[in-house]
């Protein structure tokens, strides 16, 4: 009568789920509560950058340089356009097409890891010029930024799992496991928006 | 009268039974995936809890009995009181209400065969056990959290609080906070998903609305703690600055994003209680529940008030007025969801034939220490009153009211209720009576002349007093009524621990409860139910023609998935069966994958952060294996 979830065993059967669904998946749904429930985190964070900012003279403190526009503004630019692949790979494997899905989301991660990197070494080389323990404003700088590299990392390890997993082929329990981690990526890209946007608005 | 089975279905019941079987002995306990087995561990582990925390108080009562006291410390009852409260708040209420009466319940209610997500709801289990554990070493190391359970800046910071004891309170609270995510998220998706065809939104159970209400707010709440836990511990250990004024942090970050937190997580503690009333009045009152809309959206406001008051904790912190006004206004607000519910239980009773057996007993005591304490939080609410009595006793005669009074006693009044249901067995229904007078008696007693100490000026978080300030009299009937009242709770154990051995059989359905978990046996099978009951209205077992008709399609085959470990989902709101789904079995996952969360927090303790990150790299490991198998390959 309905379809079963240890039914669909190859990529067509998943197309096949997939059209046939009229509500979206546990998976899915866990993984929107667990984002509200990051995106609060996220939101004290930025909270308390701006809790700590109003209550200070001079932001950043005397000593501490501004934060720098172009290369932060390009980078998350470019993290952001990792949403269109990602996107792109569960709309293919929806449709049964596992081998474009596979391609995009490899794509994806090769970018990704580009962004991870470049933005460790400049983490690495801002925290020598104003360390964490010189004022609330590194402080609060270090701590928002350092998070949220921390959730590109896991959204990354997702995307290699998903992968992992799909190299034998797909299945209505990979599906939602790439549905899953598609949302939690578009999540992560909305949020470095935040997280640049709020570090930056002292430029403003 | 479920489970009357003929022939036909007899052959379909004997399949579940081996589908759905687990392991025998502590093996099964281990390694369980079913939410009643895990709704169980829960409430015994929260019972051990509740003990300790019972017993902190009665040591704090002895101190407190007779001016210049010595039976305790100020280091030591400083330790007890931190203890007393963050064990009677993360380590009972909450996993005794969500853990053990929503894992146990909820599915039960909603006519499925497990939660959403089964694994994790073990791991939600034991991560909440090794999260006490953790924080209780503390205390045998006399090291234990000892700056109150608000753990206010700058007393918790490195140069007042240079020992663990704070590290103990921060990580073991992220630790927590982990597991009750996990809880939350279980249930909001179950409640989504899993609900039985037919049960629209609209027919929701009140108690699934309560609970939905309940990990709504904790999913917007804990973020808050544990960003400001995490501060803490940068601040104490890795020279961060969040909360000194000297570099240009503030000591207020703390208590905005602790309140912000613990504001919503006292409406987290009482609004299980809310719904444990609503199961009962209806049941004893045998009618439904009046006005059902507006208290089921009363229990989600009051939710949703309680993210907009938390600065009614900070009125003598110097904000500035416009802020004190907006937060007092809310705060008075918060009156309205509350005082819909009173009204709908008490018209509810009135209007009903109320037969008081000793469940609806527990919840005439608790509206009646809800009404009390309730009235004492609007006096809050008036900044001026607030300003006069804040850290007194009075403050503590509200709260206890409220979380004791008013969250625990529909939890004992729920504890006699469902007995029969999970154990089969009556509970000695005199004995029962006697035990909720005298449980009532030692509540009032214990807890209403700390209202008038506190008008008299006596300060809270004391270890003790001088003489001839004329509260000696006050204080010895107070630790009097905390015996009476620890003697009702035994009598409470008493009779439930004898009654589970020699109490006479219950039958399905001995008090004739309204809702889905009446009508299967008692105790219920790992499957719940033989047939996937299908539901027309809000008091599924008021409607015998339904249940009428599960039987017969139990006869015909339809709705009994017995060809695997199945359960249905359906859509969110109207509950359209939508596709069945293969709930995983019995899994070593979620217990070795806490092992190694604890192993990563007590690393985290002691500082030794390599280890620490190999046991972060484990977690992943240990993920990755818990995942590999997946429902087809089942």
């Amino acid at each position: 009568m309905f379809p079963r979830s240890t039914e669909a065993t190859t990529a067509f059967e998943v197309a096949r789920v997939e059209r046939g669904r009229l509500a979206r998946p546990n998976g899915w749904w866990g993984m929107a509560v667990f984002v509200a429930t990051e995106a609060t985190l996220f939101g004290t964070l930025i909270g308390t950058y701006f809790f700590l900012r109003f209550d200070t003279a001079e932001w950043p403190p005397p000593g501490v340089p501004e934060p720098k526009l172009t290369l932060p503004l390009v980078l998350t630019g470019i993290l952001v356009a990792t949403s269109i692949p990602v996107q792109l790979a569960v709309r293919a494997a929806s449709r049964g097409r596992l081998g474009s899905a596979r391609a995009a989301l490899l794509l994806a991660a090769v970018v990704q890891a580009g962004y991870l990197g470049m933005q460790l070494h400049l983490f690495v080389h801002d925290v020598h010029e104003f360390p964490p323990s010189g004022s609330a404003y590194s402080s609060i700088y270090f701590t928002m930024l350092g998070a949220h590299h921390l959730h590109v990392f896991l959204g990354m390890l997702l995307i290699l799992w998903i992968l992992l997993r799909t190299a034998t082929g797909l299945t209505s329990y990979r599906m939602n496991g790439l549905r899953a981690t598609a949302f939690y990526w578009h999540f992560i890209n909305v949020l470095a928006l935040c997280v640049v946007g709020s570090q930056l608005s002292p430029l403003a | 009268m479920a489970t009357t089975v003929t022939e036909p279905g007899l052959e379909r019941v004997r399949r579940l039974e081996t589908i759905w079987a687990e392991p025998r002995g502590v093996l099964g306990w281990l390694t369980t995936t079913d939410h009643k087995r895990i709704g169980l561990l829960y409430f015994f582990t929260t019972l051990v809890f509740f003990g300790a925390g019972g017993v902190e108080a009665l040591l704090m009562r002895t101190q407190l009995s007779q001016p210049n006291e010595k039976v305790l410390s100020p280091e030591t009852y400083d330790q007890l009181m931190t203890m007393h409260g963050v064990t009677m708040i993360f380590l009972f209420v909450i996993p005794m209400t969500i853990g053990a009466f929503g894992n146990y319940l909820v599915p039960l209610m909603i006519g499925a065969r497990d939660m959403a997500f089964p694994r994790m709801n073990a791991l939600s289990y034991w991560l909440f056990l090794f999260s006490g554990l953790f924080i209780y070493i503390g205390l045998f190391m006399h090291a234990a959290p000892n700056a109150g359970w608000f753990n206010y800046v700058p007393l918790a910071l490195k140069p007042f609080n240079p020992g663990r004891n704070i590290d103990f309170y921060a990580l073991g609270l992220i630790f927590n906070g982990v597991s009750s995510t996990a809880a939350a998220i279980n249930f909001i998706v179950t409640t989504f998903k899993l609900r039985a065809p037919g049960m629209s939104m609209n027919r929701m159970p009140l108690f699934i609305f309560a609970m939905l209400a309940v990990s709504l707010s904790l999913i917007f709440a804990l973020p808050s703690l544990t960003t400001d836990l995490v501060f803490l511990e940068l601040q104490r250990n890795a020279g961060f600055h969040f909360f000194d004024v000297a570099h240009g942090g503030s000591p207020l970050l703390w208590q905005h994003l602790f309140w912000l937190f613990g504001h919503p997580e006292v409406y987290i503690i009482i609004l299980p209680a809310m719904g444990i009333a609503t199961s009962i009045i209806p049941t004893f009152a045998k009618r439904k529940m009046i006005a059902f809309p507006l208290v089921a959206l009363a229990e989600l406001l009051v939710a949703f008030i309680g993210f907009g008051v938390w600065a009614h904790h900070m009125f003598a912190t110097g904000l500035p007025t416009i802020q004190l006004v907006f937060f007092s206004a809310a705060s008075m607000m918060v009156v309205i969801p509350s005082a819909i519910q009173i009204y709908a239980w008490t018209i509810t009773v009135n209007l009903g034939r109320p037969d008081f057996r000793a469940p609806l007993m527990f919840i005439g005591g608790f509206i009646a220490f809800f009404v009390l304490g309730g009235l004492s939080g609007i006096m809050f609410a008036a900044i001026p009153f607030d300003q006069a009595t804040t850290d007194t006793y009075f403050v503590v005669a509200h709260f206890h009211f409220i979380i004791f009074g008013a969250a625990v006693f529909p939890i004992l009044g729920g504890m006699y209720y469902w007995f029969p249901k999970v154990t089969g067995r009556m509970y000695h229904e005199g004995l029962a009576k006697t035990s909720f007078w005298v449980a009532f008696v030692g509540t009032a007693l214990t807890f209403f002349p700390m209202h008038m100490l506190g008008l008299l000026g006596m300060t809270r978080r004391v270890y003790t007093y001088p003489d001839g300030m004329g509260w000696g009299a006050y204080n010895l009937s107070e630790t009097v009524g905390a015996f009476i009242l620890t003697a009702g709770l035994l009598t409470i154990a008493a009779n439930l621990a004898y009654s589970r051995f020699r109490g006479p059989p219950a039958g399905p359905d001995p008090f004739g409860g309204g809702t889905l978990e009446w009508s299967t046996t008692s105790p219920p099978p790992h499957y719940n139910f033989p047939v996937i009951p299908v539901v027309r209205s809000a008091y599924p077992n008021w409607d015998p023609a339904d249940r009428e008709a599960d039987r017969g399609r139990l006869r015909r085959g339809e709705l009994v998935y017995d060809e695997g470990h199945e359960t249905p989902a359906a859509t969110v709101v109207d509950a359209v069966p939508d596709e069945v789904l293969e709930m995983p079995s019995e899994s070593p996952w979620p217990l070795v994958l806490s092992v190694c969360t604890a192993g990563l927090f007590v690393m985290l303790l002691v500082r030794h952060y390599v280890v620490a990150g190999v046991f972060a790299l484990l977690v992943l490991l240990v993920l990755a294996a818990w995942h590999w198998k997946e429902p087809q390959d089942q």
